[in-house]
């Protein structure tokens, strides 16, 4: 009696174990990370159900972060060895990946190509030149983004500017113009003419450097901090910037790019990217609809000597190079099929993937502006890559708010910046 | 005595004028934020810092409350993550008491060889500082696959020894003879522990789970290090991702603000007596 | 016989003694005692959070570099600074409050409870909050500007060095008042009023009584809270981290476990992440272990 129920017991345990292993094996699951952003959450939620129609044994998780937390949150992932099988970063945050060999190298079979070299020639020259490694390519291309100058033409009117010609077109402008649009109340500022794009010192800050024929690290790569002029000139035009100086702006006051949309009277030029169009659309659509909004070119130094403008940056989706090799496949496979959707992503969110299709296209130069960004883009270079990128940004970050905020002399804040730079590159580890 | 009094009136009640001025001065200037707080979550952004601050809000600012429910990303993911951080909070409350009366009633009530080292090492355990532990505990916990889990958010803390010694302080005047007769009586050693002790030690055990709950309510280095996905996210959490988020609007922060505060301030004004009593203080480093 | 079941008693009660206190010890050693001892061990080492390398034995080096290196010791001054101008405010402002409120007989509790409320925030709360208010445009500049008759002078509450730490530990001591005023209110409270009535009969009035009789008094209590106080101070990161990530500068509030954090995290040094995390335990170590001894002799005080 006890021999047969355990038997039967045993059975059923058995067969729930082989059906359980049965459909576990089939069922693929591939988890996805990727920012914020509302227009592209629609489309692409959509194409996972495409893709999982298509194939039934594939679950897409798709999970959200807010850009800013997203490079902390891939890092702790990875170092606990429990990273997402897909994901997107911004590349400066993807190259220490890729350098650690965290990510795996495209399948080009799974998603259609012959090699690396069949898909190099789908897009843009240079598109690939910083997720290459050894001949492998890393990435697939979500967006390259450049950023320009937006600018709220009623703001310049009230101002007693016209915009279409008094926009500025060097920095040294840029300080006179922001000026005459910013209103105060007393010292507090009310009305700003211009804010920077704070946190992003590599993308927006270290061009005006190399405008002036400074560089971060030297050509071998292995000193910090070229032509000290150059960079002080930098530093002294933010101090004049900030509350030390002119008083046009800091930090501390509320983002550009956040208020811009709601045309508030708060806010005349942000510096922003193509995608930035796609938000206003939803923020304020009276905004965009009415034409006040238009787009310039990055300035330039009066005494430059290269016509540099802010670095292009892109988003790559990469595969996590430990994931079990099915489920790499399928990552790549539904990464190629997101992507495939190249101007439904420039419609809908605004942003472009270097394709050579898309932008053969002829709606891409008919596209609002689109000729302000490719101009700027032509002038402008990646954004600078290094391993220790991340950190180099930081410190840059602290110099200038020494200079600009806590009113540290200059060369002061240069030597403490070349002195933790060469540190990070002298380490061995 | 009356004479006294009425002599030197003017001087004694300018000192009460005085004093009654002092506080009241001094009870606004720290009341005002929190005010500030509620004001501001009901009026739409662009009144939040406008100069002057314009304390009466011109009528209720709903959307500011249906933003912050909906969360940036539309989900209402803000509803799971104040779960989370009653679960989490809560869970911890409950076992902290659980293991610290444990172990306080064994350090109170029985002797055994070596129980002074063991007192000393829970109490030494106190000067640890978290943030010089973080680290290790954190990859402790990754290798132990548990990030991201409500285990993770937990575990970590329900060894505490501040509880411990709360405990046995309470239990170490319980009086011996109920014991005895208890166990005279033939009952078992966790039947007079869940029947009659814990029973009565209903202050401290309430004391504690309060401190508890609050400790972690508050927490965000922790889960800042161990949560990853949006689901998981305490409420310290979900306030950071809204202050990073391209379109934070000052209002329904604010909102979010207020609506985090309400299980506290409930439990405040409720059981106000364990947080401003004798017992309530004594709570050393666990601000 | 009777000895033999007395002994016998005697090991069940010590068995049952450990089995009650095995399970907290079995997490102390998990969460407490592990975590330090691999901290030390760390700290030797130059492990890389993102590399899948190996780490190597580097003995010392940690410790050698932290001590030579200027970002570290400006994390101490700005943990020192923070810690010494937020304690000793708290220390005599709480202590006079409770004075102020010891000395009136109604609404003793309200105030109490009122002056506890920040408390009950959360430390993100708060940050929102004071964010706000020290926005060029918040009530900070607004109620400096009124309070000094100047208008439209903006204070730079989160710009300049200065201010910038004034402003946390604002934010800090707005937080912390209510609750060691708590403290010495209930400090003066356990006077016994014997002694207040004695030193009045003897012709006291209220300032010699406050002098001579209140204030030795709670020595004991002003030592508890001083020290509580700074070991409090010493272990802040949630104000400065915000701050920090909110836009306001990080050198002038890199206090030293928002640097252990950085460190770690951004930029992955877990080796030298350890050793300063071992040298802030030393610190803490001492600290409690004074509170301790402190809070010892202040059960015994009165009589």
């Amino acid at each position: 009696m006890i021999l047969k129920k355990t038997s039967v017991l045993l059975l059923v345990v058995l067969s729930f174990l082989l059906a359980t292993s049965v459909v576990g094996a089939q069922n693929i699951e591939i988890t996805y990370w990727t920012h914020t952003d509302d227009n592209r959450t629609v489309i692409e939620n959509r194409y996972i159900e495409e893709f999982q129609a298509m194939y039934p044994n594939v679950t897409i998780k798709r999970v959200v972060n807010e850009a800013s937390k997203m490079g902390d949150l891939m890092l702790t992932a990875f170092s606990a060895n429990n990273a997402p099988d897909l994901f997107n970063l911004p590349i400066e945050q993807e190259y220490g990946y890729m350098a650690h060999h965290r990510v795996a190298p495209v399948n080009y079979e799974a998603i259609g190509y012959k090699d690396a070299e069949d898909l190099i020639g789908q897009y843009m020259a240079g598109t690939f030149d910083t997720v290459m490694m050894d001949g492998q390519i890393y990435g697939l291309p979500l967006e390259l983004t450049n950023w320009s100058i937006y600018l709220n033409k009623n703001i310049f009117r009230d101002a007693g500017l016209d915009p279409e010609t008094d926009y500025p077109k060097t920095w040294e402008e840029m300080i006179e113009v922001a000026d005459k649009l910013t209103l105060r109340n007393g010292e507090i500022i009310t009305r700003r003419g211009f804010d920077f794009r704070y946190p992003y010192y590599l993308v927006a800050m270290l061009p005006m450097v190399e405008q002036l024929g400074g560089s971060l690290l030297s050509e071998d790569g292995k000193t910090a901090i070229v032509n000290d002029e150059a960079w002080i000139q930098v530093f002294e035009w933010f101090r004049t910037w900030g509350p030390h100086g002119r008083n046009l702006g800091s930090p501390t006051y509320t983002s550009a790019r956040k208020i811009f949309n709601m045309d508030n009277n708060d806010i005349a030029m942000a510096h922003t990217g193509f995608y930035q169009q796609g938000r206003i659309r939803v923020d304020n659509e009276e905004f965009y609809d009415s034409g006040e909004w238009m787009v310039v070119p990055y300035p330039v130094f009066e005494n430059a000597v290269n016509d540099v403008g802010a670095s292009y940056y892109g988003h790559f989706m990469m595969v996590n190079a430990q994931a079990p090799s099915e489920r790499q496949e399928w990552a790549w496979k539904f990464a190629a099929y997101m992507l495939d959707h190249g101007w439904e992503y420039l419609e809908t969110v605004n942003i472009i993937q270097p394709r050579q299709d898309l932008i053969d296209d002829p709606r891409y130069l008919e596209l609002p502006y689109m000729n302000v960004f490719m101009d700027d883009m032509a002038r402008s270079h990646m954004v600078f890559l290094h391993e220790n990128g991340f950190q180099f940004e930081r410190f840059i970050k602290e110099a200038i708010e020494s200079v600009m905020l806590s009113n540290m002399p200059s060369e002061e804040a240069l030597d403490i910046l070349r002195e933790r730079i060469q540190e990070v590159l002298d380490d061995t580890y | 005595m009356n004479a006294k009094k009425t002599k030197s009136w003017s001087l004694e009640k300018t000192f009460d004028v005085l004093m009654w001025v002092l506080l009241i001065a001094a009870c606004l200037l720290i009341v005002i934020p929190l005010i500030f707080m509620f004001t501001s979550s009901a009026m739409p952004a662009r009144d939040i810092l406008r100069m002057p601050y314009p304390w009466i809000p011109d009528g209720f600012h709903w959307p500011n409350f249906w933003n912050a429910l909906r969360g940036p990303e539309g989900d209402f993911i803000f509803i799971r993550n104040v779960l989370n951080s009653l679960i989490v909070s809560g869970t911890v409350a409950l076992f902290t008491v659980v293991f610290s009366s444990l172990a306080g009633y064994g350090l109170a009530k029985f002797k055994f060889k070596g129980r002074n080292l063991v007192f000393m090492l829970i109490m030494a355990t106190m000067m640890i500082p978290f943030e010089a532990i973080m680290i290790p505990l954190y990859m402790v916990a990754m290798r132990m696959g548990l990030q991201d889990t409500y285990t993770g958010l937990i575990l970590p803390f329900l060894a505490n020894a501040f509880g411990v010694f709360l405990m046995r302080q309470y239990l170490i005047t319980f009086p011996d003879e109920i014991l005895d007769a208890a166990r005279i009586d033939g009952a078992s050693e966790p039947r007079i522990f869940s029947t009659i002790v814990l029973p009565s030690s209903g202050p401290a055990v309430a004391t504690l789970a309060i401190l508890a709950f609050r400790s972690q309510w508050d927490s965000l280095l922790w889960p800042l290090l161990v949560v990853q996905s949006d689901e998981m996210k305490t409420i310290p959490l979900y306030i950071t991702k809204f202050m990073a988020e391209t379109h934070s609007d000052e209002g329904i922060m604010m909102a979010v603000a207020v609506m985090a505060s309400i299980p506290m301030i409930t439990l405040f004004l409720t059981l106000s007596k364990y947080f401003v009593s004798k017992e309530g203080l004594t709570s050393a480093t666990k601000g | 016989m009777r000895q033999s079941k007395g002994f016998s008693m005697e090991r069940k009660k010590a068995r049952w003694g450990w089995v009650f206190v095995t399970p907290s010890l079995l997490l102390f050693a998990a969460f407490s005692f592990y975590p330090i001892i691999n901290a030390f061990y760390e700290s030797f080492f130059n492990r890389n959070l993102l590399s899948l390398r190996p780490p190597s034995f580097v003995g010392w080096n940690n410790y050698t570099y932290l001590f030579n290196s200027r970002e570290f010791w400006l994390s101490v001054q700005n943990t020192l600074i923070f810690a010494a101008g937020t304690f000793i405010p708290l220390v005599v402002f709480s202590l006079a409050l409770a004075i102020l409120i010891m000395s009136i007989s109604r609404f003793r509790r309200f105030f109490q409870l009122a002056f506890y409320s920040p408390a009950v925030l959360s430390s993100v709360v708060a940050a929102m909050i004071w964010l706000l208010i020290f926005d060029p445009r918040g009530l900070a500049n607004q109620g400096a500007n009124s309070l000094f008759g100047t208008t439209g002078v903006n204070y730079n509450w989160l710009s300049t060095t200065g201010m910038l730490r004034l402003s946390t530990i604002i934010v800090y001591f707005w937080k912390y008042i209510g609750y060691f005023t708590v403290v010495f209110v209930s400090g003066i409270g356990s006077i016994p009023e014997t002694l207040n009535e004695a030193a009045l009969i003897d012709g006291a009035n209220r300032l010699k009584l406050f002098w001579y009789v209140t204030l030795p008094l709670l020595k004991p209590t002003t030592m508890l809270v001083s020290i509580m106080t700074m070991i409090q101070c010493l272990k802040t990161f949630s104000t400065q981290y915000l701050f920090s990530t909110a836009g306001a500068p990080t050198r002038p509030i890199n206090v030293i476990t928002l640097n252990i954090y950085n460190t770690a995290i951004k930029d992955y040094r877990i080796g030298r992440a350890t050793a300063m995390s071992i040298l802030l335990f030393i610190v803490m170590f001492a600290f409690t272990w004074l509170q301790l001894k402190v809070s010892r002799t202040e059960e015994v005080s009165h009589m």
